[in-house]
């Protein structure tokens, strides 16, 4: 076969993921900047989205970069950050040593440990939320035990708009997200490579954090982003566990803007807002763990 | 977040711009204060323009037979039973469509090719919908049942001479609390009482929730379109996020029956429907509902017409009557929860044939309540986006 006819070979097979990256993202998301940057029906007063660009207006786009520079979005955007990463650091606490014990420990039982980990991922999202919901009431279980181990005085307010509450949902909700490529990360490592470096005359210790830990990076990183993205859209966790004005993500403006009222172009200004926020930080990614493992390598 | 961010969104919005300003363009722009419907209030109706395109069908037609009566509805806001024994009578199929929102359904009414025979509109989006030419002019012949109805409501401000609407049902936005856990139900100040701290909840909407905060403060103007009154109504609104921990949702219904809520700003149906949401054990009568014995509640209504698109349109207009007759009304009140706006609805009737207990009898809308209180009208498109943005600063929550 020629050079040539390989290539095209090649396009053919790629041809039909390519094409649904654009019926699935391309398409939607032109579809929400033609809504951000279109005008309103003067008779229903609903979004009639704009396909041309020459037509674009973008007062609504400026509207909600000024509100979230200096606005009422500010503090939202910042929450919604700090949330983010709040989890992220919990996911990484709690998620690296169980794919670590996974990876290095857990011998024959891994394929069940690892099984038991995804098990409650069997049980529909909504409802294990709501699970949640009973076992977090004032006089839920969850305050029962506390009283009795006698860790805290009274009832914690769980449910009254309590960020801890938020930002414990979302490590709930993401965390399988982290510790399974973490693992595979984890898995890969070469254990020579360990063994060498306790010939060299690393303890444990210091193995894991020259050897292990700076082979897992693109792993974590992988983990970061995978379980990071989702969390940033994320608003029906923090609807469920508080649905309290304190602790109002972008995704829940979002969903304000979008379900109901007259200004959709806001709501879809925001989802442009944001997507260019994350695909800042994806960029960041993928220039990282590029660097990560050309490092590994 | 790093300048270099910053200065990046920056520069992609002054690219933005420069983009938008060297256009020049001739499409229609954003909302004018100006609307192109009729707003219509109680005390100026509003007769909504008749199309010559779109004549009422004729007198005395016999129904469409077979195929499929399309409704749209939102969900679980007509009984099954009512529509299948309708559908079995006339042998049609029946199929329910619904949505969340009246603008989604609008957007479904307004998709090409799409056709529904019934459809159940609130009254604000009633003028939109008829100069818009969504709508078929109701013929009166067929809607004998329609004196079962609320007099005000035979004729209503949103609809003079009831052209496209015929009524459904009505709703009260008051107060549902645990009567076992609140001493008296004085009145809105119980959403302001840190007794209830971290058990309090405001009704998700930007309308009803900013209304309760004027009312409260004795202001009736809950149609406002002055920024400062209702930027003020927002500032009211933040208040109770410190002093109460406030929480906002729909779900009263089952929120106050189970104890997570001791007070929630809700609709009159929702403590109605709370009564089949109670867990074992717990009593109906831990349920209550308050709304004032004065002018500043707050009652509204929704209503049934028929799209232009029908293809039943005779069996359309039956099915309108048929939901106006006092038993089937109450039949399928007593699966939605909520209360037809027909005469012979009510408050002793209801406790009697004990659809209520007699704590929630204030749940009960009557033509007296309805003519004292407030209602939310339709408002300038620019006026909502003032009522919006007051809404999406109390829930940032600074």
């Amino acid at each position: 076969m020629t050079r040539r006819g390989r290539t095209g070979l090649w396009a053919a097979l790629a041809a039909p993921g390519t094409l649904w990256i654009v019926a699935l993202f391309a398409v939607p998301f032109y579809a929400v900047a033609a809504v951000a940057f279109g005008y309103t029906d003067p008779v229903f007063n609903s979004p009639v989205p704009e396909w041309d660009p020459r037509y674009w207006d973008f007062t609504a786009f400026n509207e909600i970069v000024r509100r979230s520079v200096s606005g009422d979005l500010r503090p939202v955007f910042l929450r919604t950050l700090l949330y983010v990463l709040l989890a992220l650091a919990v996911c990484m606490l709690v998620g690296y040593p169980v794919a670590y014990y996974l990876a290095r420990h857990a011998g024959r039982r891994r394929g069940l440990l690892l099984a038991l980990i995804l098990t409650p991922w069997w049980v529909n999202y909504i409802t294990r939320m709501l699970a949640w919901l009973n076992l977090l009431q004032d006089d839920g279980y969850v305050n029962d035990l506390l009283l009795l181990t006698r860790l805290v005085d009274e009832p914690v307010r769980w449910l009254s708009g309590n960020p801890v509450t938020v930002v414990l949902a979302l490590v709930y909700g993401y965390i399988p997200f982290f510790i399974v490529p973490l693992f595979s990360s984890l898995d890969r490592i070469d254990e020579r490579l360990l063994e060498a470096a306790r010939d060299l005359g690393c303890s444990g210790r210091t193995a894991f954090w020259h050897v292990t830990l700076p082979l897992s990076r693109s792993g974590l990183m992988t983990a970061g982003a995978v379980t990071a993205l989702p969390m940033f859209g994320d608003y029906y966790t923090n609807t469920l566990v508080s649905g309290s004005p304190t602790t109002t993500m972008v995704a829940n403006q979002i969903e304000f803007y979008l379900l109901g009222g007259n200004r959709k172009e806001l709501g879809a200004s925001l989802v442009l807002l944001m997507s260019a926020l994350l695909m800042v930080l994806m960029a960041y990614y993928l220039v990282a763990s590029r660097r990560a493992e050309e490092v590994a390598a | 977040m790093p300048p270099s961010i910053d200065r990046r969104k920056f520069l992609l919005v002054s690219a933005l711009a420069s983009v938008s300003a060297a256009c020049a363009s001739e499409r229609p722009r954003r909302p004018s204060a100006a609307s192109a419907v009729p707003l219509s209030r109680t005390d100026s109706p509003a007769a909504l323009p008749l199309h010559d395109d779109i004549p009422m069908i004729a007198n005395g037609l016999s129904p469409e037979k077979g195929g499929t009566l399309k409704l749209l509805n939102y969900a679980e806001y007509i009984s099954p039973d009512v529509v299948k024994k309708f559908g079995k009578e006339h042998g049609v199929e029946v199929e329910i469509t619904t949505f969340t929102t009246q603008e989604e359904a609008i957007a479904k009414l307004r998709t090409a090719g799409a056709a529904f025979d019934v459809w159940f509109p609130t009254p604000d989006v009633i003028a939109k919908a008829a100069v818009g030419k969504l709508l078929q002019p109701l013929n009166k012949t067929y809607l004998p049942n329609l004196g079962n109805a609320w007099p005000q409501l035979q004729n209503p401000f949103y609809d003079e001479g009831a052209r496209y609407s015929a009524p459904y049902n009505a709703y009260t936005t008051g107060i549902g609390y645990r009567a076992d856990k609140v001493k008296d139900a004085t009145g809105y100040d119980l959403l302001w009482n840190p007794a209830y701290k971290g058990k309090a909840y405001l009704i998700d909407d930007p309308r009803e929730a900013l209304s309760l905060a004027m009312l409260k403060n004795g202001s009736l103007e809950i149609n406002t379109e002055d920024p400062a009154k209702i930027a003020q109504a927002g500032a009211w609104l933040t208040e109770l996020v410190g002093l109460m921990s406030i929480k906002l949702g729909i779900t009263a219904y089952q929120y106050v029956p189970e104890g997570q809520a001791t007070v929630h700003h809700c609709w009159s149906g929702d403590m109605i429907n709370a009564q089949s949401y109670l867990p074992k054990g717990v009593d109906a009568d831990v349920l209550g509902y308050w709304y004032p014995s004065d002018t500043t509640g707050v009652v509204g209504t929704d209503s049934v017409a028929v799209p232009r698109t029908a293809t039943k349109p005779v069996l359309a207009h039956m099915l309108i009557n048929h939901l106006l007759d006092n038993a089937v009304a109450q039949e399928n009140f007593s699966y939605t929860g909520y209360q037809p706006a027909l005469t012979a609805i009510t408050p002793e009737k209801m406790v009697t044939d004990e659809f209520v207990t007699e704590q929630l009898k204030t749940a009960i809308v009557t033509p007296d309540v309805y003519a004292r209180s407030q209602q939310i009208f339709q408002i300038s498109p620019a006026a909502e986006a003032l009522w919006n943005d007051a809404w999406a600063t109390f829930k940032a929550g600074q």
